[in-house]
């Protein structure tokens, strides 16, 4: 069990400066995720705590001891790859058993070690078997339990559910929840997938271009974006965003969207007349009954039922709009409708720096 | 459908029948005057009247003033291909190990050094060697020729074991550098054994390079203690009645351990030699 922190550091390869100056501390026994789209540096940070990249500038340290020059086999981590990157020569338990035998660990230790994490991983039946013969999920597993042996301080995950399929990552991941819950090994677990991020994470950090948007709890990110970045990055659906200029005036805020229409705000942040980004989450959104006041009329394009939501698609203005409602709206394709918008629920960004206006 | 295979499988034994029978004649013709009696090995015949295991019991018992060491020439033969086989591995698994999976500096540089080898035909360096083998006091001495073939197989065993361990996926490094593994450790434990197609296609070529190499072990081994058998073969146009039965009769015991190594090993030989084939 372990801390971590990141302190400032960069990363370039040859001139090409990949992360610029990124600095954040894990706690003991936290499930960190990194999410980022593709080339936003999650992967290479994670590569400079396993000890496969070099750090550039600054430091990484592991329970508060640097680990800048400390060999990756002396960092006292395990990490599990996309790949898997299982010994193709090497049955099941021989891939478990090898990190302990390259310490010399005793053939007694080697056998109980091996056997409990076969156990817990659901491994029994194919320890003799090799690689080729597994599964991508039971490969999978066969990739944790070779990190568990270890006992590790630390847990590094790269996408490690990226080759598998639908169904089964989702298995997956709530395997390796459950795993972390049993063990309450510090886990640092890099990933595209938003989903996953949300999902498993006890804190998320958001990257992008080589840089920190923002870290937080799960629905601290949802709730709260810091930017229009996180906004849109985090939640499925991604949030609708009008832009428009921030009026207020007599009854209240409002924001006028390029096209004219009037969008509601709850909050009360932000100048007359700022140019702004107005983001809604589509399940704050719904549909208008009789007549409301502050209804935004739109016209539908698109009906998706998918049994317990419906989706719809709605052109409002000149924005396309995504909303999500639990019941079965008798509406077709054509209908013109009222939207309504919960104002609480509204984020309001500054279109020229992405950033949030504090309420 | 099934007629069109038939009629493109039928074209090809067209071709592939007289591609096959041109080849084997010779092979047949060696056979032919191996159990053929001396006086009827130039008959013409498809079969002979007698044919007679004579010539190899004369071969086996060394009973023949060009074969007075046939078991030891057999013997240096057998000894120097399988130096050549263990040693250009040796060297040539370390190179790629190297330059492909450790990376190191001026990896590139060798590869095109090795690839530029191929320019020069290696009977054109046969004088140069003749020359460097002198300077260091080697002729006469089996290691000349081990090290002349060392030399003529490495890079070709570089360049296809490289290309070879390029494809080995590099996680596999990086996951037995975190369990705890030595750069030692991660060849004898990872790297070689998942290299071992290429290693026995590899150990194969030079082996049997150096078998069948008959210029170089000519001009750096003179002793006929010494000389391999394939010198030994060229002695026999020495004589004025070349005793052609024998000479097809050692011609053709000596051709059977590369056949039988093909036979064993062509799984790999296919597989292993095409592997680097094209670089990737």
């Amino acid at each position: 069990m372990a801390s971590v922190s990141f302190h400032d550091i960069e990363k370039s390869f040859g001139s090409t400066k990949v992360i610029h100056g990124i600095g954040f501390d894990i706690k003991d026994g936290e499930f960190m995720v990194l999410v980022g789209p593709s080339g936003c540096g999650k992967s290479t940070l994670l590569r400079m705590l396993a000890g496969l990249e070099e750090i550039s500038a600054g430091t990484i340290a592991i329970d508060s001891k640097v680990v800048n020059d400390v060999e990756s086999k002396d960092r006292d981590i395990a990490m599990v790859f996309q790949s898997y990157a299982l010994y193709p020569h090497m049955t099941v338990a021989d891939n478990m058993a090898f990190s302990l035998k390259l310490r010399k660990a005793d053939a007694k230790t080697i056998a109980d070690r091996v056997a409990r994490a076969a156990k817990i991983l659901n491994l029994d039946p194919y320890l003799q078997r090799y690689p080729r013969e597994l599964s991508g999920g039971q490969r999978q597993r066969v990739a944790m339990g070779r990190a568990i042996v270890r006992d590790p301080k630390v847990f590094l995950f790269d996408e490690p559910l990226s080759n598998l399929d639908a169904k089964l990552r989702v298995a997956m991941r709530a395997e390796i929840k459950a795993l972390h819950q049993r063990l309450k090994t510090t886990t640092v677990y890099v990933t595209h997938d938003q989903v996953e991020a949300m999902t498993m994470a006890d804190r998320i950090v958001v990257m992008h271009d080589g840089r920190i948007e923002q870290i937080g709890t799960p629905l601290d990110l949802y709730d709260r974006p810091d930017n229009l970045f996180v906004a849109q990055f985090i939640g499925s659906p991604a949030m609708n965003i009008v832009n428009g200029r921030l009026r207020r005036g007599g009854g209240g805020a409002f924001v006028e969207a390029d096209s004219g229409l009037r969008w509601p705000l709850g909050s009360m942040a932000g100048a007359d007349g700022q140019v702004v980004a107005y983001g809604i989450r589509p399940e704050h959104l719904s549909l208008a009954e009789g007549g409301v006041a502050d209804a935004v009329p739109a016209q539908i394009t698109v009906v998706e039922p998918t049994g317990a939501e419906t989706e719809l698609l709605v052109q409002a203005g000149d924005s396309q709009i995504v909303l999500v409602t639990h019941g079965r709206p008798q509406v077709k394709p054509g209908d013109k409708i009222g939207l309504r918008v919960d104002p609480a629920m509204v984020h309001v960004f500054d279109q020229a720096t992405g950033q949030r206006l504090a309420a | 459908m099934k007629l069109k295979h038939v009629t493109a499988e039928a074209k090809l034994l067209l071709i592939g029948i007289p591609v096959l029978l041109w080849t084997m004649l010779p092979i047949y013709h060696l056979f032919l005057f191996s159990i053929s009696p001396k006086e009827s090995a130039f008959a013409g015949k498809l079969w002979p009247d007698h044919p007679t295991l004579h010539n190899f019991e004369v071969v086996f018992r060394e009973q023949h003033y060009y074969l007075n060491h046939f078991w030891l020439q057999l013997w240096n033969s057998l000894l120097i291909a399988v130096s050549v086989g263990a040693l250009t591995l040796l060297v040539a698994t370390g190179a790629a190990f190297a330059i492909s999976r450790l990376r190191v500096k001026g990896g590139r540089l060798v590869m095109n050094l090795a690839l530029l080898t191929y320019f020069i035909p290696a009977a054109f360096l046969a004088v140069p060697m003749y020359k460097t083998m002198g300077n260091y006091g080697l002729l006469n001495n089996q290691w000349a020729l081990i090290l002349a073939m060392i030399t003529i197989a490495s890079p070709y065993s570089i360049w296809v074991l490289k290309q070879a361990s390029d494809k080995l996926p590099y996680e596999l490094d990086e996951a037995a550098r975190i369990d705890g593994a030595s750069p030692l450790q991660l060849f004898r434990l990872v790297y070689v054994p998942l290299m071992m197609p290429s290693l026995v296609a590899i150990g194969t070529y030079a082996l049997l390079l150096a078998w069948n190499e008959y210029l170089y072990a000519f001009l750096l081994l003179s002793n006929e203690k010494q000389i391999t058998l394939g010198v030994a073969l060229g002695n026999f146009l020495a004589a004025d009645d070349s005793p052609w039965e024998l000479l097809m009769t050692v011609g053709l015991i000596y051709a059977l351990p590369p056949a039988a190594i093909y036979y064993a090993f062509k799984r790999y030989m296919v597989g292993g030699l095409t592997a680097g084939a094209v670089k990737s």
